[in-house]
Parts: structure tokens; C-alpha cells; sequence
């Protein structure tokens, strides 16, 4: 596609323009041209306020829907929601059905991808089927396109295959991702444990479900000197645990999902199911601890943790309700509504494009002349108000329906594909 | 009966979402209505304009026997809905078998739901005014509004009162809605059970915790005993009924060894032997028939109190 950006302010500490505003010339697919003014001359112009370019923005553990539940999320409706929260590439669970526990299931996802605005990364699994009892094919998946492993919303119980897993993927410098929730202890908790799971009468989630599990993968990390990721964290407890492996240089990363720094379990009293979501929220005190743990770049990342639901699944009884929110298209938005104060657009950058690429191993976008052009356009001071009528996620388990958020996603350059929204 | 007081809610979801303004007004009401019950004519005309349904999608004997008592004294007309004669195992929602009794033209749904929070699922998407007869183990508010209402009838004034629960609270909404409505009206509560069967965060609630059943006993004004739920145990939580029986139980021996004489309650159904013994259970100490027959005092007053709420609600629609 060929476009002329007029007036960006560019948010690449890799780049010389970093925090330069200047026009940017595109010609299919890269940037050809960058400078204060740039004539536009037969190509199509694309000027609004506020505008800040970012590298490409990327969601890590999305769950798609495609192949199986595509009446959830298939791989076009995921594609749109991602532009529109800004996100150029997902790397997407393999919790699809069937599961993606082999090649094909990663080469299905790779040929779909082709058409798409969004870079889909497959995610296969640790286990045969998720089922969590014998490890799958990860080299010949590995080859076929798949960036990481993980039996997704299936976290892995078994100690000792979680510890072949991470054995295993060394041989090609693999990483696991694991969502820590023992279900052994966590038995039929809807919600965080705690004053407000007594007052609703609720089995709860006690914080110890996560964290044994955490300090586990942290113990199996060090064992086998392998990559581990620790998705989707949420107390304090496990902050604290995976900064002090990183002090004595285990190889762990971990990443919280951005609806956890928002809300607590205080808002679950009215038994609103649609913030029922797993790792479940917590305390206060938690939130505040998970923010310190990004400020000092325990937290790695950020995600959507994404789950499309259909609404026969969420709007129903609290404890009948399936767990899971969509978050595509709000999380960034959200994550910067929280953390505007406390850190700046580079942080942002590292936290939502960057580090995640940096663990995956997938090449970073840069915004200089000669590259590719993968871009998100957004404009951080600029109010947009959710319209649930214009999400493009298939499922409706948006938790928020009328939310102001002050910061607007303008749409992605993906190459020579691009999806650019009227807001 | 003329009452210009009303109560702060138009739906009875949990004790939480009401006052002790509330609770006195619905004792107050409930003193009135026991006097109409000794009465040889049992009946009032209060609720003659008013329908209601009775929602039951767990089993229940007592409380749906209380409750449909209550609406006919008061000559409501009356429709009993229960889950193993119904559509719910063909696969409808909630929300659709309410709504097609309410199509029907219904003011009052009294519900019981193994859900946790279902009523209160209800009452953010349907108008007619909601009862909670039981809501999984969440909160049963009638059957702690009968039982604080029987307290006070035998010990007074309940500020300062010492009052024990015993048994299954981990599973037990009789437990969360007792805690609830006792510490509205100035009672201490403590709670005493084997250590699985107490919610770990139970004391954030402003309740002690007691694992030993002889000091328990020897604190307390009122005992109040609940059942072993076993249908809502998935897993086991103590080892056996005997041993059970053996620790936990209250039996006339350790009734005998107390200083003072305790009053005894249970909800009921009862599991003779287990958490209670005969001799316990049938001792001028227990009052377990006496809240049965509050229960139908207690229901009346509530369902008199709300339907003032429906009737306003029509003037308004007028």
C-alpha cells in the first residue's frame, strides 16, 4: 500500500527519529522516505492530531477459535479485533479443536494467516490434545512455524512433564509458557479467595494455586537452565517470586493480563460475570504489586489475555459462567489508561511490542527508511469511547460496554496490508 | 394491618443488601402475623391482588412448605415451579424459564437456585420483585430472619449476645446469612467445625473461630446447629460421619457439663446422630419446632412488606 503520514511523532528508541515529528512516506509496504515534509503527490494522505506511531504492538496467548469454535472468534474477526486495539502480530494458544499438537495444526494457521492484516504466530502445544500427559512433536511444530509451547488455558500440572517439556524445547532454545494454576488447589474456585469470596458464599482461588505453580516452573527453569514464561500472573506472591529469580539469572520471563492492573475482586460483589476471568482478580494489594512489578521490569509484558466467549456462555448464573473476557481491543488502551502517569511511551513500547518479540525470538519492527513498515497509529491524548455495536471481536464478552478511554487506536500498517478505522 | 414503613429494597437478594432498619420492621410485622396464625381463622386478605411464583430449582421441603403457607394466609395466588418437573433439563436458561412465568403475569418470584448469586442474576435483568429462598451457598435470608427472630423470643435484646454456629459452614448459606443478620443486631458470632469445613477467610467477616466444641458451648447464649450438606461436598472434608459425630456432634453430655442453660436451634432437616443428637434435639433446650413455625411469620411479613413495593410500583405505572 503507498500512504503519506503527515505530522507522526515517532516512539522508537531504535530509531534516530525516535520522538521526532515528521511525515512519513509508505510505498508498498515499507517506509521509503522519512523527513519533516514530505509533498504528497499521488498517494493517498493520512493526517489527524496527537498521531504517534509505534513499532507493530503484539498480543502473546490470544485465544483465536479457528479451527473449532469459530461461532467464539475465527481467524478474521480475531485479525480485525487486533488492528483494532492495535496489534500487528498475535502469537495465538493451541487451544482450538482440534488441538494444535502437530505440524498441521500449525501449517493451518500459517496458510490462513496469509490474507490477513495481523501476523498470526502459532503457539503449539506442551501435550498431546492439552490433556497434560504425553509431549507432542515441538521440533517438527518448531520447523513448521510454531514460536512457542504451552498447553494454553490447560496449565500444566504434571511436574515431570513440565520438566521434559523444558528439557526438550533446549535443543532448539525453545520457550514454555505456563499459566500457574493448580487445579488441585484451586478445585472449583470462581474467584479470587479472600473477604469477598466468603461474603458471596463462593469457593475462591486462593493466591498459593498460582503461586506454587509459579515457584515450581521457577525451580523446573533452573533445574533444566531452560526458557520458561510465566503467563498471566496476578498476586503479589508471584511478583515477588519471579523477581528474585531473574536477581540470580534464572531464565524466566512473565507477562500480567492488562484487566488485572484495572479491577479487583471488590468489583465482583454484584456477581457480574463478565469479569470472571482466569488468573482470577485480586486484592488490592496485588494490583499495586503487580504495577511496582512492572515499573521495575519484573512483569516483562503485557497481554489482552483474550477469550471470546459467546454470550450463552457468560450471561448466565456467576458460578455457570464460563471464564474469560475479550480484550483485544481495549487492553492497550487500558493498560495506558492505568500507567500514563507512571511510565512513558518507550516503556509502553517495550512492554506491548518489544519484549514479547525479544522472547519469541521473532525479528523487532524499527520505524527508519528501508524497513518494513509495521506500525500501529495512535494517539495518546485523544478520548474514544467504547461502542459495543463497533467491536469487531465476534463474541460479546467485552466487560466493558461504554468505558471512556483517553488514548485512540487509529488502525495498523502491516506491510503491504493495513486496517485504518474511522474514530 | 396498617404499616406506613417500608423496607429499603424491593427485592429480598441476601441480609447484606439490607438494614437493621429493615430486620426490625420485618420483626415488628412478623409479631403480628404470628398472633394471625394462632388465630382460628388463619387467613388474611392482605395479598389478594397479587401473584406469585415459587421457583424451585433445588429440592426443598420445609422452606417451600413455609413459603406457599405464607402467600395462602395472606390469599395471594400462588404457582409452584420445581426443577425435576420443569424445562431446566431440556436446556433453557434461567432467564428464559423466569420469563415466560412473568409473561404470565406474575409480581412475586420466590426462588431457590444452586447457583450462588443467581437471584441477584435475576433481579438485573427481570422487574418482578425477587425472595431468595436459598441461593446455592450464598445466602438463605428468611431462614436467618426466623432464626434471629426465634433467638430473640427466647434471650431478648440480641446486642452483646453470644451466638455459635456449629457444623458445615464452608457449605452452608444458612451460616453466611446468620453471620450477616446477628452482627446487624449487635450479636457476637462464632463459628466452630472441623478446620475444612471453616472458610479460611471467614474472620475477615468479624467472626471468631473455634475448632473446640466444648469451649464453643461453654461461650455461647445460642447454639445454632447446622447440617453435615453432604450433596454439596465433592470432596471429602472429614474422614467419617462417626468420627464426626464423635468430635463435632452436640450431645446431651456436653450440654450437661455447661453452667447455664444454652438454647438449641437447627434449620433443619436434621441428621439425628450426626451433628445433633436425639436427646439434644428433642430437650426443652432446642426450639427447632418453635422457628418452624416463626419460619411462616417471618415469610408472611416479608412478602406483606414487598408487595406494598409492588402495589407502589403500579400506582406509578398508572
Amino acid at each position: 500500500m503507498d500512504l503519506l503520514i503527515k505530522k507522526a511523532t515517532i516512539i522508537d528508541p531504535e530509531s534516530d527519529y525516535h520522538r521526532k515529528q515528521v511525515d512519513v512516506q509508505i510505498r508498498e509496504g515499507k517506509i521509503t522516505h522519512m523527513a519533516d515534509e514530505i509533498e504528497g503527490k499521488d498517494t493517498a494522505v493520512f493526517e489527524v492530531p496527537d498521531l504517534h506511531l509505534l513499532p507493530g504492538l503484539m498480543d502473546v496467548g490470544t485465544v483465536v477459535g479457528d479451527p473449532g469454535f469459530e461461532h467464539r472468534e475465527d481467524m478474521y474477526s480475531a485479525s480485525k479485533a487486533a488492528a483494532a486495539g492495535g496489534f500487528t502480530a498475535l502469537a495465538c494458544y493451541p487451544n482450538t479443536q482440534p488441538v494444535v499438537d502437530s505440524k498441521s495444526g500449525v501449517r493451518y494457521i500459517k496458510n490462513n494467516e496469509e490474507d490477513l492484516v495481523v501476523n498470526f504466530y502459532p503457539i503449539g502445544a506442551v501435550s498431546e490434545k492439552c490433556e497434560g500427559k504425553d509431549i507432542t512433536e515441538m521440533i517438527d511444530m518448531y520447523q513448521a512455524g510454531a514460536v512457542a509451547f504451552s498447553d494454553g488455558q490447560h496449565p500444566i500440572q504434571h511436574n515431570g512433564m513440565m520438566m521434559r517439556a523444558l528439557q526438550y524445547v533446549k535443543s532448539f532454545d525453545g520457550v514454555i509458557l505456563n499459566h500457574p494454576h493448580d487445579i488441585s488447589i484451586a478445585s472449583g474456585g470462581q474467584l479470587n479467595e479472600g473477604r469477598i469470596s466468603t461474603m458471596m458464599g463462593i469457593k475462591g482461588i486462593p493466591n498459593m494455586a498460582e503461586e506454587l505453580m509459579v515457584q515450581r516452573d521457577i525451580y523446573l527453569a533452573e533445574y533444566t537452565d531452560s526458557r520458561v514464561h510465566i503467563a498471566n500472573i496476578s498476586t503479589a506472591g508471584a511478583v515477588e517470586m519471579v523477581r528474585k529469580a531473574k536477581k540470580s539469572g534464572i531464565k524466566v520471563t512473565a507477562s500480567v493480563p492488562a484487566l488485572n492492573l484495572k479491577f479487583t475482586d471488590q468489583e465482583l460483589l454484584n456477581f457480574n460475570s463478565n469479569l470472571k476471568v482466569l488468573p482470577p482478580l485480586r486484592t488490592e494489594t496485588d494490583r499495586q504489586a503487580l504495577l511496582e512489578g512492572i515499573k521495575d521490569q519484573t512483569i516483562d509484558f503485557l497481554t489482552s489475555n483474550h477469550v471470546p466467549l459467546e454470550e450463552e456462555a457468560k450471561k448466565l448464573e456467576f458460578s455457570f459462567a464460563d471464564f474469560g473476557a475479550a480484550g483485544l481491543e481495549t487492553a492497550f488502551l487500558l493498560s495506558w489508561q492505568i500507567l500514563k502517569e507512571e511510565v512513558s511511551l518507550e516503556d509502553m513500547v517495550r512492554l506491548w511490542s518489544r519484549a514479547p518479540r525479544e522472547m519469541l525470538k521473532i525479528t523487532l519492527p524499527t520505524i527508519r527508511p528501508g524497513t518494513l513498515a509495521r506500525l500501529t497509529l495512535f494517539q495518546p491524548s485523544i478520548p474514544w469511547q467504547v461502542d459495543p455495536k463497533r467491536l469487531y471481536s465476534k463474541s460479546s464478552n467485552s466487560p466493558f460496554t461504554d468505558e471512556k478511554f483517553v488514548g485512540c487506536i487509529r488502525g495498523i500498517i502491516n506491510g503491504r496490508k493495513s486496517e485504518i478505522f474511522d474514530r | 394491618m396498617a404499616n406506613n414503613q417500608q423496607l429499603s429494597t424491593k427485592h429480598l437478594l441476601g441480609i447484606k443488601y439490607i438494614t437493621a432498619e429493615d430486620i426490625r420492621l420485618i420483626f415488628d410485622t412478623a409479631k403480628n402475623f404470628k398472633e394471625v396464625i394462632n388465630r382460628p381463622i388463619k387467613k388474611v386478605p392482605s395479598l389478594r391482588d397479587i401473584t406469585i411464583a415459587n421457583l424451585f430449582f433445588e429440592n426443598s421441603t420445609r422452606t417451600r412448605i413455609s413459603f406457599e403457607l405464607a402467600e395462602k394466609r395472606l390469599s395471594a395466588d400462588v404457582v409452584n415451579f420445581s426443577a425435576s418437573s420443569s424445562s431446566v433439563k431440556k436446556g433453557e436458561t434461567l432467564l428464559d424459564t423466569v420469563n415466560n412465568i412473568l409473561s404470565m403475569k406474575v409480581d412475586m418470584v420466590v426462588m431457590r437456585h444452586p447457583a450462588p448469586g443467581a437471584p441477584q442474576f435475576l433481579a438485573q435483568h427481570i422487574d418482578a420483585n425477587i425472595i431468595n429462598a436459598g441461593d446455592g451457598t450464598h445466602e438463605h435470608p428468611t431462614q436467618a430472619l426466623l432464626d434471629a427472630f426465634s433467638m430473640e423470643e427466647q434471650v431478648g435484646d440480641l446486642r452483646g449476645k453470644h451466638i455459635a454456629i456449629f457444623g458445615d459452614i464452608l457449605h452452608s448459606r444458612v451460616a453466611l446469612s446468620n453471620i450477616f443478620c446477628l452482627q446487624k443486631l449487635g450479636a457476637k458470632v462464632k463459628v466452630c467445625g472441623p478446620p475444612t469445613l471453616i472458610p479460611k477467610h471467614i474472620d475477615t467477616l468479624g467472626v471468631e473461630v473455634e475448632y473446640d466444641v466444648k469451649k464453643a458451648l461453654a461461650w455461647c447464649d445460642v447454639a445454632n446447629i447446622l447440617r453435615i450438606q453432604l450433596e454439596r461436598q465433592d470432596i471429602k472434608y472429614f474422614p467419617s460421619l462417626r468420627e464426626y459425630a464423635q468430635y463435632f456432634g452436640i450431645n446431651k453430655k456436653l450440654l450437661d457439663q455447661l453452667d447455664k442453660p444454652i438454647v438449641i436451634m437447627h434449620p433443619g432437616p436434621i441428621n439425628r446422630g450426626v451433628e445433633i443428637s436425639s436427646d439434644v434435639a428433642d430437650s426443652d433446650h432446642s426450639i427447632i419446632l418453635q422457628q418452624v413455625e416463626n419460619g411462616v411469620a417471618i415469610r408472611m411479613a416479608i412478602l406483606f412488606l414487598l408487595a406494598a413495593r409492588v402495589s407502589e410500583a403500579r400506582q406509578k405505572s398508572k
